[in-house]
């Protein structure tokens, strides 16, 4: 009862959507896509026909709701939580061809769109499904390319960057030590890519602690903080897309949907985490939209942080392309690597 | 374990440092236990709590501040929130609403806030909740009133 009495929102709207309020829309694409997106999730390893056929026998049209009660929600949730904790928090680098290999018995708009992602793209790395993903992808994906390129002007800029985001929290009247902890776990994590150091780490340090419950939770809730921080800072601009989204205030949204682990990833986020770092971030989308008239594409959208004022225009990382390149499928990121 | 227990310190020279800025919280932390406190908390006024004085009980997890801490009433108190029995609060924070940005102290505000804005659609106590849900305000105002002069305010004589 508590449970269901307390959840936010657009955890309700999802709860109402399993309960099958929308099942008259059940042939809507979205939500097929939705529920075939968050099957595979679930189970990656389901290589065969983990698709739209094993979602539809979860929800079979047929089904009587009605005998759907809290205690069930609740052990939903839990098998939900069971299943994704099977997987690491960030996996092993795969070859893109395991992608494809899960939807061969998908629809042929994504199987296209995946052959066409394999011309640009040549691994994935996945992530837990646990409302952490976008954060936990984007750690390791930044972190591995400093560690990568050691590039010091950027992790030098970056640390300016982190510097003035902890400034935002001290004048928006945070008490420091809720959130100095998180800063300085990342700032470690930072400082031990770069080599040459004592403390220096290797590709497989850096993997392990990812997937350490503590280093890798600070880091998620550090830019928690970050992206908390940035929406209240620009509360005027972010309003808007917030009343769209959940029709609560920024305060409420920041405190309910930004700032309690486990809580996704929206474009609010998404924008915010990467203004406040100043770090672009691409996104591909893989869903089934496709467009009438030409060739199929995979659609992608480049987050580029905008320069605030008192950064002069040559903010590097900016005219380039992101290397941060997030995949994503209906509800999930995981890491993608360029050719 | 080890930044839990750095967190938790933090917040209890804060605690020492503050004393006085909160006047309706006293804050204590179990001399031998740094994840045991207990909490003594002023009725909010204007409510049927004003003039009691409540007992709370602080069990804090390893993860802390990643997980919330456990926190129960001790005082029996009559609110749509609380168990009557076991003194357990239903509210958002301590739950899924969670997030390193509380402290202990602004868990205790905002059970004063709760305390003074029940939320009688998610009841623990459903007695409670169904009075205030049939609006029968003063029914539920002089069980509170009467559950805060038996059990948290200084017995007179």
């Amino acid at each position: 009862m508590a449970n269901q009495a307390e959840a936010s929102p657009r955890k309700r709207k999802a709860l109402d959507s399993e309960l099958g309020m929308e099942a008259a829309v059940a042939t809507d694409m979205k939500q097929l896509e939705a529920e075939e997106a968050a099957a595979i999730v679930l189970n990656p390893s389901n290589s065969v026909g983990a698709g739209a056929s094993g979602s539809r026998e979860v929800f079979p049209e047929e089904y009587d709701w009605s005998c759907c009660r809290d205690d069930d929600i609740m052990q939903q949730q839990a098998a939900i939580r069971e299943e994704a904790i099977k997987i690491p928090f960030v996996g092993d680098k795969e070859p893109l061809s395991s992608l494809a290999a899960e939807f061969e018995s998908g629809s042929p708009i994504l199987k296209e769109k995946i052959r066409l992602l394999a011309e640009q793209y040549t691994a994935l790395r996945r992530t837990r499904g646990d409302g952490n993903c976008f954060y936990r992808s984007f750690m390791l994906a930044y972190l591995e390319h400093i560690l990568e390129t050691q590039d010091i002007a950027e992790a030098k800029r970056i640390t300016g960057k982190v510097e003035q985001c902890k400034n935002t929290l001290q004048s928006l009247g945070y008490t420091e030590f809720t959130y100095e902890d998180f800063f300085s776990i990342f700032m470690e994590q930072l400082e031990s890519v770069l080599q040459g150091k004592e403390a220096s780490i290797s590709m497989e340090e850096l993997l392990s602690r990812s997937r350490d419950q503590f280093v890798s939770d600070y880091v998620v809730m550090f830019f928690r903080f970050v992206t908390s921080g940035e929406i209240r800072k620009r509360a005027e601009f972010f309003e808007p897309f917030i009343a769209g989204l959940t029709n609560t205030s920024v305060d409420q949204f920041c405190k309910s949907s930004v700032e309690p682990m486990g809580e996704e990833c929206d474009h609010v986020h998404i924008i915010a985490l990467s203004d406040a770092l100043g770090v672009a971030i691409r996104v591909v989308y893989l869903d089934r939209s496709s467009c009438d008239k030409g060739a199929l594409a995979v659609n992608h959208h480049d987050f580029v942080p905008t320069a605030s004022a008192d950064e002069s225009s040559d903010t590097p990382g900016n005219s380039t392309e992101p290397f941060v390149t997030l995949l994503y499928r209906p509800g999930h990121y995981d890491i993608l690597y360029r050719r | 374990m080890q930044a839990s227990r750095a967190r938790l310190f933090k917040e209890y020279k804060e605690v020492q440092r503050e004393k006085s800025v909160d006047p309706d919280i006293q804050l204590v932390c179990d001399d031998s236990n740094i994840f045991k406190w207990t909490a003594l908390i002023k009725g909010p006024s204007e409510t049927p709590y004003e003039g009691g004085v409540f007992q709370l009980a602080f069990a804090i997890p390893e993860q802390y501040p990643l997980l919330p801490p456990q926190v129960r009433f001790l005082t029996k108190i009559f609110h749509p929130n609380v168990h009557f029995k076991t003194g357990e609060i239903c509210l958002d924070i301590l739950k899924n609403a969670w997030s390193p940005a509380w402290t202990l102290q602004s868990v205790c505000r905002a059970i004063i806030a709760l305390m003074a804005h029940p939320e009688p659609d998610s009841p623990l106590n459903c007695d409670s909740g169904n009075l205030l849900r049939s609006g029968d305000i003063r029914g539920y105002q002089s069980m509170a009133r009467m559950y805060t002069r038996l059990a948290a305010m200084p017995k007179k004589g």
